[in-house]
């Protein structure tokens, strides 16, 4: 980890390792980032959803998508069944089902968005209508990571706009793009909340707190 | 819109200094239209949900924080609502400005300008001036198939089409895509409306130019449109319908609101079905065969000929009609067969499949595809062919009596068509090969061209009027045989519509229960008949 002190933040007390978004700079306690947080940029989930009430609201991206996946089989099945009974109807379900075509392909093709609304006996229409909403859905297919930059009010005051250009800019990517090695994906996000540590960038699903422009190779870096 | 077990509750409301009596529940747009007083919206249909979405029915109400929307709040007793106060107008200003942020100023070009309710809103309560100095979104033009075209750009999102294909075609083809400044109307990708016959009524219920006609793109201007209200002549439904014409040209039809019939829509094989009505070659002048030619002559020659060689007919009648002529020429045909000796008469109809609409199923296009076929059955002519509206006409071909051509164009015929025939007569529009062979030829209107009337499959009786010039010297088929008849039997002819239809009644006692001066805009159920053919779900 760089070593250099910026005059983003003056507090960082002289010759602490500087790792961005992990508390452990503060010198309170000796572990890792590592070791605290583990080396997934992907949390780990049931695929059959767990318990029938968390089943809907699990995050949505893993670390194997296959864009050409079945999306209701076996445990992916089982995981839809326990959705539908949290909801009083097939259309109410529709978001968690969106998330669950996401996390099994990455992304939602119209291929996807039909199969969905097949599923859910909704037409087509009103599924990309939903689809196209919500921003979390990607309607592209992404890098290995997702990398969002925060460029809301606060990441923005302290330089948000430096950070995203940092990551196009290293990854060699336009705003959105898969980079040719297929890695990243680099968006712009509004708030991700968490306002007091700007710049605050979301990889995959994991928060990088504190981030400056010099941060962003070593953050890269980390990504193989 | 409630319609409540218990008695309905009268209240008492002020609209804009107006004290009006409405039953509870009623929306202030509704008591508003009452008093004459047109509460401005766009997203509000009366036939759809109302969703309160586009911002323009805002209404002060007095003591209510802020100001409510009229297409969904429903009257309180003593309200006070004021829809011109300085508040709801500077609120619609307000909106209009909005509208105006991204709505393309290309009203010169646009289809819809001339019944645009965004322009006419500006025109009326918008500013004079637009503040805004950003450059307006571009979402582009999308060809959704049939005959919708979709100008993104011009679209205000007030999701009537949305709507529409939800709730009445129920066949949810529009769906809103994206959100903020980038939201359009959209099918599921390349999925298009192809093949729903409801699709352009999305066209009509557009407030603004953002969904149009490609059949009338760029063929006329609202301004320039003579509108008639008439009867859609392609199905035996009936629908009512505006013809719009230009230059005595039918453009377009559109939907007449009937909630009896067809609610405000009407189906789009109806709808762009209209060519024929326009078409040229029509016959100009009475014709008289003087040997091996036809010879055109004056009304009163070609008649006083004709009725002196129908005294003398002998043999019988075989007719042929048409179910696209009116009650009024059916019911004068019924007449001149029974005066030449009496007869059988067909018709001949193209049938296809029924199709409901979903949301409103007292309307469907009608396996029938004429406006008459049921005021033909009831009036004694029976159907022939097949469901090509072609063949059946055995019969008549080699009739040796009298041979009676109404209004079918026999364009299906043998080449010898009536040639064996002691006397044919030819009432038509076109002179095919084998109405070549008539003995006289006389020139008839089309239902575009006179006044008369419709009986439609719910023995609906409905008016129509004429919205073209008569071409050249032609007459209504029922003016024709009412003077052929006078000549026959010295009987008076009929001078108006109205007294060629009072004499319907002595055929078939039900439409002589009906006045045709009470038929009105909307029609008239006939008596006994109507209710029938509603309980046998024809």
């Amino acid at each position: 980890m760089s070593t250099d002190e910026t005059k983003v933040r003056p507090l960082h007390p002289e010759g602490a390792p500087r790792n961005p978004g992990f508390a452990g700079i503060t010198g309170e306690f000796d572990l890792t980032e590592a070791q605290i947080r583990g080396t997934e940029y992907v949390g780990r989930r049931p695929v059959d959803g767990g318990h029938a009430s968390v089943a809907g609201t699990l995050p949505y991206q893993i670390a194997d998508r296959n864009p050409d996946a079945p999306l209701f089989e076996g445990p992916y099945a089982e995981r839809l069944e326990k959705i539908l009974t949290r909801y009083p109807d097939r259309q109410a379900a529709l978001l968690p089902a969106l998330h669950m075509a996401q996390e099994i392909r990455g992304y939602l093709s119209p291929q996807s968005m039909d199969e969905v609304a097949a599923r859910l006996e909704l037409p087509p229409a009103y599924v990309r209508g939903v689809a196209t909403f919500y921003t979390m859905y990607n309607l592209q297919p992404l890098g290995k990571y997702l990398i969002q930059v925060c460029t809301n009010i606060s990441c923005n005051l302290c330089g948000a706009d430096a950070v995203l250009d940092a990551f196009l800019e290293h990854t060699g990517n336009d705003m959105g793009e898969v980079s040719s090695d297929g890695r990243f994906t680099v968006i712009e996000a509004e708030c991700l909340g968490a306002c007091g540590f700007p710049t605050v960038v979301q990889i995959n699903e994991r928060f990088f707190e504190n981030v400056g422009t010099q941060d962003v190779p070593s953050i890269l870096e980390m990504l193989k | 819109m409630a319609e409540e077990a218990t008695p309905t509750e009268l209240i008492t409301c002020t609209i804009d200094g107006m004290v009006l009596q409405v039953p509870k529940g009623t929306r202030i747009i509704d008591a508003a239209a009452q008093l004459g007083i047109d509460i401005l919206h766009y997203c509000y249909h009366a036939a759809l949900s109302a969703p309160a979405q586009c911002r323009m029915c805002l209404v002060e109400v007095e003591k209510a924080p802020k100001l409510m929307p009229a297409c969904v709040t429903t009257v309180m007793d003593g309200n006070v609502i004021h829809t011109q106060s300085e508040k709801s107008l500077k609120s619609r200003e307000g909106t209009l400005e909005f509208y105006l942020v991204n709505h393309p100023l290309d009203c010169p070009v646009c289809d819809q300008s001339g019944e645009c309710k965004l322009q006419d809103y500006v025109a009326v309560e918008g500013r004079a001036m637009g503040r805004l100095a950003e450059p307006k979104r571009i979402i582009g033009r999308d060809d959704f198939g049939g005959d919708v075209l979709y100008e993104g750009d011009r679209c205000i999102m007030c999701t009537r089409c949305v709507r529409f294909m939800r709730e009445v075609a129920q066949d949810e083809r529009l769906g809103v895509v994206a959100r903020g400044h980038r939201m359009a109307i959209d099918t599921f990708f390349e999925e298009g409306m192809e093949g729903n016959i409801w699709a352009d009524n999305v066209v009509d219920i557009c407030p603004v130019g953002a969904l149009v006609s490609k059949d009338f793109l760029h063929k006329a201007r609202s301004w320039d449109l003579d509108r008639t209200p008439s009867i859609c002549p392609n199905c035996t439904q009936g629908c009512n319908v505006t013809l719009q014409v230009r230059d005595d040209e039918v453009m377009r039809l559109k939907p007449r609101p009937n909630e009896e019939v067809n609610s405000y829509w009407m189906c789009d094989y109806g709808r762009l079905n209209y060519s024929w009505i326009n078409r040229g070659g029509r016959i100009e002048a009475p014709l008289v065969r003087e040997g091996e030619r036809l010879v055109p002559t004056s009304w009163s020659d070609a008649l006083v000929r004709l009725s002196e060689l129908a005294k003398g007919a002998a043999g019988g009648v075989s007719a042929v009609v048409s179910p696209f002529m009116s009650n009024e020429d059916l019911g004068a045909a019924r007449r001149v067969i029974a005066a030449l000796g009496g007869g059988e008469g067909v018709f001949r109809v193209e049938r296809g499949e029924e199709i409901v609409l979903p949301g409103f199923p007292q309307l469907a296009l009608r396996e029938d595809r004429a406006a008459n076929v049921h005021g033909a059955e009831l009036l004694g002519f029976t159907r022939a062919g097949d469901d090509k509206g072609k063949g059946g006409l055995q019969n008549a071909a080699v009739h040796g009596g009298v041979v009676f051509v109404m209004g079918d164009e026999l364009a299906d015929a043998p080449a010898d068509f009536g040639t064996g025939a002691s006397l044919f007569i030819y009432v038509g529009h076109v002179l095919s090969p084998a109405a070549r062979n008539a003995h006289f030829v006389l020139p008839a209107t089309t239902f575009a061209e006179m006044e008369g009337s419709f009986t439609n499959v719910h023995h609906r009786v409905q008016r129509f009027w004429p919205a073209l010039h008569v071409p050249a010297m032609a007459r209504p088929a029922w003016q024709i045989l009412g003077v052929l008849l006078a000549g026959v039997r010295g009987v008076d002819a009929p001078a108006t519509p109205a007294d060629a239809f009072s004499l319907l009644g002595e055929l078939r006692a039900e439409y002589g229960e009906l006045r045709f001066s009470d038929l009105g805009a909307q029609g008239r159920p006939l008596p006994r008949l109507g209710a029938l053919a509603e309980t046998m779900g024809d």
